[in-house]
This record gives structure tokens, C-alpha cells and sequence, in this order.
């Protein structure tokens, strides 16, 4: 193209924290949170929507940051990993991975803590298919995803017992 | 991965959208950006304009006075497999929704999204820095990788919502120089360079889907290697609407997905059906049929062989799976 | 033996709380000021002369800060083995030829990406194209286009051969002349890929001092160091390979890689740090796939089981250049000669030479492909000679303290115990048979198999060997310097357990540092399965000798025998009298005081073999391998659906003799990471290539599992060996064992169910039909 698209203004508001950057059209949230706002928890495994690394969630919804525009995050609620640190320690699912030892090289674990973080937000009973499915987004190479399965359980139990997934 | 450098307008209503392909003829439109995004990391689209419906909100699910219900193509996937009204009207639909990719991908992409999806193929969804570099059909060059004398395209249609849509007799209507209205199944050209009779002007508005007459019995298969995140090797929705005797089938229609540039209505076998009491060995003769008629495109890898047989056990299953499930309305 | 209070305990890993709050920093994740974005152009040919590369129109365009080609570099080669035998073949950056689609040809640096996207395009390269073969068995033949000249010393009318390893013993043909069955099978393994998480990259930043900094996702910083200090012409002094949370590896991250000398060498180039990250296509397409083995075996049994002769010629399709073709050609007769007892055997490996990109190790380096065929085999015979899959195994398995052909001893060898455990377990004998004899009625049949391997624990492969440092903080608590990588296996966790059971300090209290070839001492390396053997020998050793010091210290303060003290939570006191001891704190306050300033330091060093100078001969096998051999059984119930082709796997079993597990809750992850794995490589995974390009480079079509997909996996632990405080240990692997067994078990699984035997993974739906009639 002949002119570069300049930079336009963005106001975002990220782990309940207000933004205003300078932001170019083509960025990605995923973009926009890595390199604009340093919050590298959430990650880039493929960029094309098919691992799950990217996941944030934005109004409590998981979504894949890669394949979001920050254009489109005007006035949008978005969480990262990073926000579910409300200087109280572990939540009760993050908790739930390292008890279980769902975790071995981490790269897939925000993604995952997020998406069954929301999972169990919004279905505090979740059945095994629904587990399932609510996770199906998120590759993991190194578990063979049992460990990932129990401590989703865990954290099940633990959040009907305590009412919310706050800390542990 | 970065993504091609454009200019991002963001449209508060379809007519604005359709204003705005036409200002910018090398404009794409955005809905959840799933199956567009991923297409531009790869450089296989660079347009110089996203119009992006993301500021748009989704109407509900709604009656229409001629009795169809109306859907907003901007509802998620996920929308569509939460809404209660859809599950009662149309719950092969929901049941479809349910099945397309993943969680995530089902928060952001939109029916409609689903519905106008590009189709697919190796050679293609890949960047071409150093594979497969000289252009194809599909990327308008003269030549197919996949069948190296071809004089055409091979990608198919992978949609999950197009064959139980199509199935159940949805219409769409389509805003550009006006508005109009055509069977879903009557958008697929089939020809894989253009596979949608949409002008580029123009935006899928709604979708239509009529009530279900007396007794239905419905099923939608979805065959995967995985059981989720992936594209169909092949899906069946199958619709079987039935006499008052509840067990003589008055009308039968058969959609196939993922193995031809467009959804497959299989009308030879619908008729093998119409009028005739179902039986389990109606239903194996039903599939061979579809057998018979269809020359499923060896996709992704798969064999013709592999999906024929493929084809012909989730035939089977999705007409065993209407017959048994067929309910009063 | 003492009761132990943190080794064989599941301790929660140390680096845990850091993944999980997504603080953990990957290589990805680094950011330098003023860091420029690197990018490689790669060959669109299979094989291609180079004829002229013209950089100039991207040196001119604004933000390019540099281009590197083969011009640039020293021209100083490298490889994955670089023995006198096997020298290195590999430029950096591709010279007068290209040899696969995707070699690399030339670098750039540039303030964004956009601008590297835009400059790769203004890049003109002319090549003339050459014949190219993609096929192993074709590229053997003689009139094969000649990709290199075939290895000096391989002898015989074979084009393309990068290398061959034979070896044997006894007599085979008399063997088989004595034997009452005999028969001869072919395996075919198919391509698959790692598919780890993080993708490949790479930070260079040099320093106006002359000081080269690396952060890279690797699986060891040792050997990293060590090529890109030779092929940049740098002292060892000079480069600094460190930590980074690396995101899975599982053997496709370990010798040199392209991007990182260029990263290094755009950075010195430009006084500027440079970051290359690598898209997930590009791995998929042009970095390392996993070996595919063709197998062919031909085995005489007497009528009673006993297996009398075997005899093997394996073919590896290495790609375009030798890579690790020639060690898994080795690692193949190691991992068919290690389970059952042959008196007469004989084996043939060639690694052949062919225009695809080059392919490395995958967890299991050789042994799923043997192992799939060996056990599939032997189902074989013991069905042709009435006897059932668990007589036959125990009438040849390997027992303890046996004598293995190549001079070592299997020592304490389990093998025995877990096959039979595992048909205890699951029944198999009494299931096997089942499915077949139920009728071919039913569209669900369900079957069960057996399969058996094993595995070595740390071999001798540069660097060799494993030194740890214990040092105390003047607190009393304690420090733990190693080189050892964690790549997700929990490295770091299982060496500090270690630490805390010598020392008697929680695994909290001790502060690791790793992974830094500057500040830690050397490592062995994550990809040789030698971490809990080897780094945590030295580990012991270290920490052995701070207990020592301590010990005999307490020892002259409390004036008391070293024997009547005990440690507990960081001190040390008089068995009997807990009033009559002092702290940590307190001894190395005394230390220095005392003992001229020693502020109380270990050290300790371990080595497989220590009696050997080398690893054994890749050619001939000949010398000793390996102290430490890990054995396994490992079954799998499968539900075939007869109408589809499509298998479940229901219930994954492994009975494995890992030793004694230093962390239980780790070894059940590395088991159930293994099985999915296995179940991808049985049933979903497949690279696809046409012409050396690959069809498949995303994960949408390479079909990793999903959670979907996730199998029921149970584990039968068999402990043959234990830890003792203060002595040496023997404890096998876990890392890399047990995704070979089950793929044999599988096989014979589908077998069992519905008759279809299967001689190729994977075992495709399209393969089953095809073995039911369904397709013809």
C-alpha cells in the first residue's frame, strides 16, 4: 500500500488497570499485551488460532488473543494470567495444577489455568465431556493432559467448597 | 506471526458495511476474525481494509411473521449453542455449533463467519515464502499442486454449520444493492475459485430457518481423527421429517460436508427415502446410495477409499441415529 | 536403610509457582533495548545449486541493519556427531548447494519484523535445480542423484549413505538352521514431529568487550556453547550460553540450529541485541521431524519360545544432511539387543542421505520404531507356536546381574517382575484371545497386547559428564549450582530434592541456579536421559561433601563420633541429647572462623563409564554403553470400531523398573506424557511430504492428541534399586522408556481384537478397513 495506516489511539483496560497506547491497526491483543504492556505470560505457540497459548479472557470469556485485533478491545475487559494474582497467592485453580503436577514445561499452563478458570466460573459442576470440551483448545505436549484433567477436578471441589476461585 | 499491515473502519450497522466494501474494492469484512485472520498470517489475503462487525452487536434469535426464525449471522458459535430458543427450533444446529473447533475460537467466530468460510486445502492454508511458492488456482496462478495435471481447484468446504442448515431448509438473506433472499444451500457455487454467489459488496444479514412440520427426527455427525479442534473429515446432516404415522417418511433431506467445494445435498438417496417406511436396512441401502452418488475429494490427506467407507458408516449412523430420534412437535 | 524425607516423595516442583502465574520467562519472552528482529531466507528447492546471491536492494532499505550469507561466516562446520568418523557436514548458512526445502541461505536483521518481511522479499537468489530423492530405499540405489558421496569406509554399491553401524555375535545361520520356526517381517515407521509447545528461539547480544550473550530454547547450554564458539571462531571464555524456561523439547532442541549462529553472528555484526523466534510453519516445515526407521527382521525360535537367532537391517531416512542418522542407527541395535536374549544376532543399519530437511532425535530415539517391530514379531511366532505373549517374553527376558554381548551387565534388571505384575494387573492372558474367538459379529471388538523395552540411563556423548556445586549461605541455607537444563522434566526439582536429603534443608531452602555455562559448572545435557543418574550422582557427591565438612566440624565442636550425629532442618545434633548441637548457621560461621575462610563448599563430578574412555564405536557397537539399563512392560487395551476403523485406546498399563523414582509425582507425568505421545504416534500424528515439502505444517493438520484423546494410563512401579544417604545410586530413566513398549502393545492390541495385523504406523482407520475386507 501506498501510505502507512498511522497509529490510533486505544484505551484498554487490562487486569482492571486503564491503558492508552498507540497502537497500529494490524497489531493483535496478543501483540499489544506482549510488547506494548510487557505481560508476557500469555504466549504465542502458533499464532493461527490452534494451540490455546494465547488465551486471555476478555468480559470472562476465553478468547485467542492472536487472532483478536486490539482495534476491537475498545472498552472490552481483558484478563491475562497475570491478573489473577490479586496479591493473595495462588488461586484455587492454579493451586490445583501444581498440587496435581499438571504443569511440566509451562508453556501451556496460562492458557490452560484461564480457560478452566472460566470452565468452572461459569459451570461450577463441570462434567468430564464438558471438561473436555471446555479445554479441547489447549495442546499440551508433555502431561498427556491427566494431571490437567484431576486438578481441573480438584479445583472443582475446591471452588464448591469455598464459593469462589479466589486464593487458596 | 505478524499480520499485513491495513486500515481498520469498524461498522455499527450492515448497510455501513456494505457502504464500505464499496468505497474500498480491496476491503475484506471481519466478523470474528478467525477464518480471516489466520488466512493473512499467511499472506494468502492482504486486503488494504478490514471492515470489522465487531462493534456490532448480535440481535437474539427471533419469530419472523412467516414463521421462520431469525438469526443474526453475528451471533457467536457459542451464542447459538446457548440459546434456548435455537435448541428447541433447531437443535441439530446447536448440536453442530457445539462441534466447531474449540471453546475459544467458538467465543469469537460467528455463525455467519462459519457459514462464509473459505474453503480449504494443504497446499493452500500455508504460507508460500519457500513451499509449494508458484501460485495455484486458488491463488491465482494456473496450476494445482494437488492434482498436478488438474485444470481446476480442489478445495473443499469444511463448514459445520452449512450441512445441518442446509438440512433443515434454512434461507439467507444477503444486503447489498438491496435485499435478497436464497436457500442457504443455493449460496455454494461449488466452484472452489469463488465458492460463495456473493458480490464482494454484499453482507449475509440472516438467516432463516422454517418451523419443523409434525414428526422430525434429525442427526448431525461430525468425523474427526481427534474428537475436537479440528475440521471435519467429513459430516452428515441428516433430516427426516415423517408422515402423521410417525413412521413413513414424508420428506428426507441428506447434507454432506467437507468432501466438495460446497455442502452436498444427496437428492437420489433423499428420494430413496421419501415415502418409504424406515428401517435399519433401508438406512444401509440409503447409504450406499450416497456412496454411489457422491466422489468425496480425497482431502487433507485422507483417501477417496478411506472416506468412502467413511462416509458410508456415518451415513448410516446419522439417518439410524434421525430415525430413532424422532419426536412429536 | 534410613528413612528418607525427600527423595521418593512428591514434592511439589520448584518452578512451578512461577508457570502457573505466568511469571516463568521463556526465550520468547526476553527483551533487550534497542533489540532488532532476525529472519531467515530459505531455499524453495530440494536440491539446487546456488549461483548468486544479491543482497544489495535489502541492505538498502531503510531499518535493515544487516545480511548475513555463508560469505560471512568463518565456514567453520558443524553436526550433530563429530567424531573422526562422522566429522561435521553442516554450514550455518548454505554454501555453493542446497540440500532440503527450507535450508537456510541467508539472515537479516531489522529494526521490526515488517521491515525483515520486506527485505527477505528485495533478496534475489539464483539456483539451478537439481535432482533431488526424497525416498530412502531410492536414494540407496546407484543411480540415485548423489546428495553427498557416500561415507569412505562404508563399503558396497550404495549411494547416499551417511553412515552404517553393524554388529552381531555367535553364528546367525547356523542359528537359524537350528531354529523351528523362522520368519521374516518388514516395519515401516512413519515421520512424525516433536511438536513442543515453545517455539524455537534464540537471543544474541554481543558486547562491545567482546562478550557474546545466549539465551536460546535448547535442552542443554553446554553443547550449544561449544558449536557456536567453533563455528564463530570464539574462546569458550567468551560466550555465554544461559537460563531460559525452555517449553518442551523432546529431542528437537538440541544441536546447533541455523537461526541461533545467525542470531549470534547479526548480533555481533550489528552491536545490537538480535532476537530470531521461528513461526510454528517454519518448524513444522524446515526444522528437525523425528527419524522414520524402516525395519526389517527376520527371527528363529525354537518351538518351546526360546528365541535362537535374529537377525536386523534398519534403514533411516536422515535428510540432507548426516544429523543424528548415524547414532539412531546404533541406538536401533542397542534397543533391539537390550530386552530378550539372542545368542546369535546380527544387525545392519544404514543412514541414508536424502533431499528432506534433517531429522534428530524423538523421545525414544529408535526404540518405538524397534520395539513396534520386534514385539508385533514375536506375537507372531508365539501364536504360530501355540504359546501365549507373556510365556514367550519370560522364556527370553533378561535377568538380573546378566551379562549383556557387548561386555556390560543389565545389573539390577526388573524386567522379569514387570511382565509378570503387568498380566497379573490387567488379566492379559486370560483377555487375549477373547475378542477374536467372541465372533465378527459385533462392530465394537475390543483386544489387549503386551509389549516390553528398555532403555539406557546416561551415555557418553559430549560433554560427557555432569559437575555440581553445593555451596552453604552463611544462613545455613543452601545454594545449588548445575548446568543441568530443566525442559519441563523437573530437573531442577529432583537435583534440590537430592540436596535437601543429604543436607536435611527443605527443597524451599534451596536456591538453584542453572543452566549457565558461565556460572554453573557442566552438564551432561538434557537428552540422553542421564539427569537423575548423572547430575544427580554429582548432585549426591556435592552435597555429600558439604554434609561431610559439616559433619566434621559438628563433629570436633560437640566432641562426638560422626556416627552419633544426626542433621535435621539445618542443624546438627547429638543422637539422644537434641540440646547438644548447633545450626548450619552456626558451623559455617565456625568453618570460617576455623577452617582459614572455607565458607563450606562441594563439589562432585559423575560419569557413566567411568572405566571407558569413549562411547562406544557407532559403526561396529563395539565397547561398552551403558551402566544403567531401565526395562518395561507396558500393555494397552484397545476397542476397535469394525465399521469405521477407528481405535480407543481404553487402558494404558506400564510396569516399568525405573530404578527407584526420586519424584513419584514427576515419573506419573513423564508416563503419562509418553503414553500420549505413543497414542499420537499409533493412531493421529503424521507429517506429510511431497517432494521435501511438507503438507502439514500447522497443528490443525499434524494431528497432536488432544485432551479428547487423553488415555487412561496406570503405572506398576518395580524398585530395583534405592537411595542411601551418602552413597552412589543407580536410578534408570524415565524421561525417554515409555514410548516404545506400548506402540508394540498396541500393535498386538489391534491384533488381539480383530486379526488385522499391521506392519507400518500409524495405524490409520484407512489400514484397519483395508485389513477387515471394508476397502479393498
Amino acid at each position: 500500500m501506498e501510505k502507512r495506516p498511522g497509529k490510533q489511539l486505544l484505551e484498554l483496560t487490562v487486569n482492571d488497570e486503564f491503558y492508552e497506547l498507540a497502537v497500529e491497526p494490524q497489531e493483535t491483543l496478543l501483540e499489544v499485551l506482549r510488547n506494548h504492556l510487557g505481560l508476557t505470560g500469555t504466549k504465542e505457540g502458533c499464532g493461527t488460532g490452534e494451540c490455546g497459548t494465547c488465551t486471555v479472557l476478555m468480559e470472562g470469556e476465553p478468547i485467542l488473543s492472536c487472532l483478536t485485533l486490539a482495534m476491537d478491545c475498545r472498552q472490552k475487559k481483558i484478563q491475562t494470567i497475570e491478573g489473577l494474582d490479586r496479591g493473595e497467592g495462588l488461586t484455587v485453580v492454579q493451586d490445583a495444577f501444581l498440587q496435581q503436577g499438571a504443569v511440566q514445561c509451562g508453556f501451556c499452563t496460562p492458557g490452560m489455568v484461564l480457560a478452566t478458570t472460566a470452565l468452572l466460573e461459569e459451570n461450577p459442576h463441570p462434567s468430564q465431556e464438558e471438561i473436555k470440551k471446555g479445554l479441547e483448545g489447549h495442546l499440551c505436549r508433555c502431561t498427556g493432559y491427566n494431571k490437567i484433567f484431576e486438578a481441573v477436578e480438584q479445583a472443582a471441589r475446591g471452588k464448591s467448597r469455598d464459593g469462589d476461585l479466589g486464593s487458596v | 506471526m505478524h499480520l499485513p499491515r491495513f486500515r481498520h473502519l469498524s461498522a455499527t450497522s450492515f448497510e455501513e458495511a456494505v457502504s464500505l466494501l464499496n468505497e474500498y474494492p480491496d476491503a475484506a469484512l471481519m466478523a470474528g476474525g478467525t477464518d480471516l485472520l489466520p488466512r493473512m498470517k499467511y499472506r494468502l489475503d492482504s486486503p488494504e481494509v478490514i471492515v470489522s462487525l465487531k462493534a456490532l452487536p448480535a440481535d437474539s434469535p427471533s419469530v419472523t411473521p412467516e414463521g421462520n426464525l431469525a438469526l443474526d449471522p453475528l451471533m457467536t458459535l457459542t451464542a447459538v449453542n446457548r440459546s434456548d430458543m435455537i435448541r428447541e427450533w433447531a437443535p441439530l444446529l446447536s448440536e453442530a455449533a457445539q462441534r466447531v473447533a474449540t471453546q475459544e475460537i467458538r467465543n469469537m467466530g460467528t455463525l455467519g463467519g462459519n457459514l462464509c468460510q473459505q474453503t480449504r486445502c494443504l497446499y493452500y492454508n500455508q504460507r508460500h515464502s519457500f513451499q509449494f511458492v508458484e501460485p495455484c488456482y486458488k491463488r491465482g496462478g494456473e496450476i494445482c499442486y494437488f492434482i498436478p495435471k488438474g485444470k481446476k481447484c480442489w478445495a473443499v468446504f469444511m463448514a459445520d454449520t452449512a450441512p445441518p442448515l442446509i438440512s433443515l431448509g434454512a434461507q439467507v438473506k444477503i444486503i447489498g444493492q438491496g435485499i435478497r433472499q436464497i436457500l442457504l444451500e443455493d449460496l455454494y457455487t461449488g466452484e472452489t475459485e469463488k465458492p460463495l454467489a456473493m458480490a464482494s459488496g454484499e453482507v449475509l444479514s440472516q438467516i432463516l430457518i422454517p418451523k419443523a412440520p409434525g414428526n422430525r427426527g434429525a442427526a448431525f455427525f461430525k468425523s474427526t481423527l481427534r474428537g475436537g479442534l479440528e475440521f471435519a473429515t467429513l459430516s452428515v446432516a441428516a433430516v427426516l421429517d415423517m408422515e402423521d404415522d410417525g413412521e413413513t417418511c414424508s420428506t428426507a433431506r441428506l447434507t454432506i460436508g467437507a468432501v466438495s467445494a460446497a455442502p452436498l445435498r444427496v437428492r437420489k438417496a433423499e428420494s430413496a427415502l421419501t415415502g418409504k417406511r424406515l428401517s435399519k436396512e433401508l438406512f444401509s441401502q440409503v447409504a450406499d446410495e450416497v456412496v454411489a452418488e457422491i466422489r468425496p475429494v480425497p482431502h487433507h490427506g485422507h483417501s477417496r477409499a478411506y472416506l468412502t467407507e467413511c462416509l458410508r458408516a456415518e451415513t448410516r449412523h446419522a439417518l439410524c441415529s434421525a430415525g430413532e430420534g424422532i419426536k412429536k412437535n | 536403610m534410613d528413612k528418607l524425607d525427600y527423595v521418593g516423595k512428591r514434592v511439589l516442583r520448584k518452578d512451578g509457582p512461577d508457570k502457573v502465574t505466568g511469571r516463568a520467562m521463556y526465550t520468547v519472552d526476553m527483551e533487550f533495548r534497542g533489540m532488532l528482529t532476525g529472519g531467515i531466507l530459505r531455499s524453495p528447492h530440494p536440491h539446487a545449486r546456488i549461483l548468486n546471491i544479491d543482497t544489495s536492494r535489502a541492505l538498502k532499505l531503510p531499518g535493515v541493519r544487516a545480511v548475513i550469507t555463508a560469505q560471512d561466516t568463518l565456514g567453520v562446520k558443524h553436526g550433530f556427531v563429530e567424531t573422526p568418523r562422522y566429522p561435521p557436514d553442516q554450514h550455518p548458512l548454505a554454501t555453493d548447494k542446497v540440500r532440503f526445502v527450507g535450508e537456510e541461505v541467508v539472515a537479516v536483521a531489522a529494526t521490526d519484523p515488517y521491515v525483515v518481511e520486506e527485505a527477505m522479499d528485495l533478496i534475489d537468489v539464483d539456483y539451478e535445480p537439481l535432482p533431488a530423492v526424497f525416498d530412502a530405499e531410492e536414494a540407496m540405489k546407484p543411480e540415485a542423484p548423489e546428495i553427498h558421496p557416500t561415507h569412505p569406509k562404508v563399503e558396497g554399491p550404495f549411494h547416499n549413505i551417511g553412515g552404517k553401524t553393524a554388529s552381531g555375535w555367535g553364528d546367525i545361520e547356523a542359528g537359524f538352521a537350528n531354529s523351528d520356526y523362522v520368519r521374516q517381517d518388514r516395519f515401516e515407521s512413519h515421520l512424525r514431529t516433536h511438536g513442543y509447545l515453545e517455539p524455537q528461539a534464540t537471543v544474541a547480544s554481543f558486547e562491545p568487550d567482546g562478550k557474546l550473550n545466549i539465551w536460546t530454547s535448547s535442552q542443554g547450554p553446554f553443547i550449544k556453547r561449544a558449536k557456536l564458539a567453533r563455528t564463530l571462531g570464539l574462546p569458550f571464555s567468551t560466550v555465554r550460553v544461559q537460563k531460559a524456561y525452555v517449553g518442551g523439547a523432546f529431542g528437537g532442541k538440541i544441536d546447533l540450529f541455523s537461526h541461533e549462529f545467525c542470531a549470534a553472528l547479526l548480533s555481533m555484526k550489528t552491536g545490537r541485541p538480535v532476537k530470531i523466534i521461528v513461526s510454528r510453519e517454519e518448524i513444522f516445515s524446515a526444522y528437525r521431524h523425528g527419524q522414520p526407521l524402516i525395519v526389517e527382521v527376520k527371527t528363529g525360535a525354537k518351538k518351546d519360545g526360546t528365541l535362537l537367532a535374529q537377525q536386523f537391517k534398519i534403514i533411516n531416512n536422515a535428510g540432507a544432511y548426516r544429523g543424528s542418522g548415524v547414532v539412531v542407527i546404533f541406538l536401533a541395535w542397542g534397543f533391539a539387543m537390550l530386552p530378550y536374549r539372542v545368542a546369535n544376532f546380527e544387525y545392519e543399519g544404514y543412514s541414508v542421505f536424502t533431499n528432506n530437511p534433517i531429522r534428530t532425535p524423538q523421545r525414544g530415539h529408535g526404540a518405538p520404531q524397534l520395539r513396534f517391530a520386534v514385539e508385533s514379531q514375536l506375537d507372531m511366532i508365539a501364536e504360530e507356536l501355540g504359546i501365549d505373549p507373556i510365556e514367550i517374553r519370560m522364556k527370553n527376558a533378561r535377568r538380573s546381574g546378566e551379562q549383556l554381548p557387548n561386555g556390560d551387565n543389565v545389573h539390577n534388571c526388573g524386567l522379569r517382575d514387570c511382565i509378570q505384575l503387568i498380566d497379573k494387573h490387567t488379566s492379559l492372558r486370560e483377555k487375549y484371545g477373547q475378542g477374536r474367538a467372541a465372533g465378527s459379529s459385533d462392530r465394537m471388538r475390543r483386544g489387549i497386547g503386551i509389549g516390553v523395552s528398555s532403555y539406557f540411563g546416561g551415555s557418553l556423548i559430549y560433554p560427557n559428564s555432569s559437575s555440581v556445586v553445593v555451596k552453604m549461605n552463611d544462613d545455613g541455607s543452601v545454594a545449588l549450582l548445575t548446568g543441568a537444563m530443566d525442559i519441563g522434566q523437573g530437573a531442577e526439582t529432583i537435583l534440590s530434592q537430592i540436596v535437601a536429603e543429604e543436607l536435611k534443608v527443605p527443597v524451599d531452602e534451596i536456591q538453584v541456579t542453572a543452566a549457565d555455562t558461565e556460572t554453573t559448572p557442566v552438564d551432561i545435557g538434557s537428552w540422553i536421559s542421564g539427569n537423575a543418574y548423572v547430575s544427580g550422582n554429582a548432585t549426591r557427591m556435592a552435597a555429600g561433601e558439604v554434609r561431610k565438612k559439616l559433619i566434621d566440624l559438628a563433629s570436633e565442636a560437640l566432641e562426638a563420633n560422626a556416627d552419633d550425629l544426626i542433621l535435621k532442618d539445618k542443624r546438627i545434633y547429638v543422637a539422644g541429647s537434641p540440646n547438644r548441637g548447633l545450626t548450619y548457621q552456626k558451623l559455617v560461621s565456625a568453618s570460617i572462623q576455623e577452617r582459614k575462610g572455607d565458607p563450606i563448599i562441594g563439589e562432585g563430578h559423575w560419569r557413566t563409564m567411568r572405566d571407558e574412555p569413549f562411547h562406544p564405536s557407532l559403526a561396529s557397537t563395539k565397547g561398552r554403553w551403558s551402566e544403567n539399563y531401565a526395562f518395561d512392560a507396558q500393555t494397552a487395551e484397545v476397542e476397535v470400531d469394525t465399521e469405521t476403523g477407528e481405535v480407543r485406546l481404553l487402558r494404558a498399563v506400564t510396569a516399568h523398573d525405573c530404578g527407584f523414582p526420586i519424584n513419584p509425582l514427576l515419573v506419573e507425568g513423564q508416563i503419562d506424557g509418553q503414553v500420549s505421545m505413543a497414542l499420537g504416534h499409533a493412531f493421529l500424528e503424521e507429517i506429510m511430504m511431497e517432494e521435501g515439502r511438507t503438507l502439514n505444517p500447522n497443528w490443525l493438520d499434524y494431528r497432536m492428541p488432544t485432551i479428547h484423546n487423553m488415555a487412561p494410563s496406570e503405572h506398576i512401579d518395580v524398585i530395583t534399586e534405592k537411595y542411601e544417604v551418602g552413597q552412589p545410586y543407580r536410578t534408570k530413566e524415565v524421561g525417554e522408556g515409555y514410548v516404545s513398549a506400548i506402540l508394540g502393545a498396541i500393535a498386538n492390541a489391534i491384533y488381539d481384537a480383530v486379526g488385522v495385523r499391521l506392519f507400518s504406523t500409524p495405524f490409520s482407520a484407512e489400514k484397519i478397513l483395508r485389513g477387515l475386507g471394508k476397502i479393498k
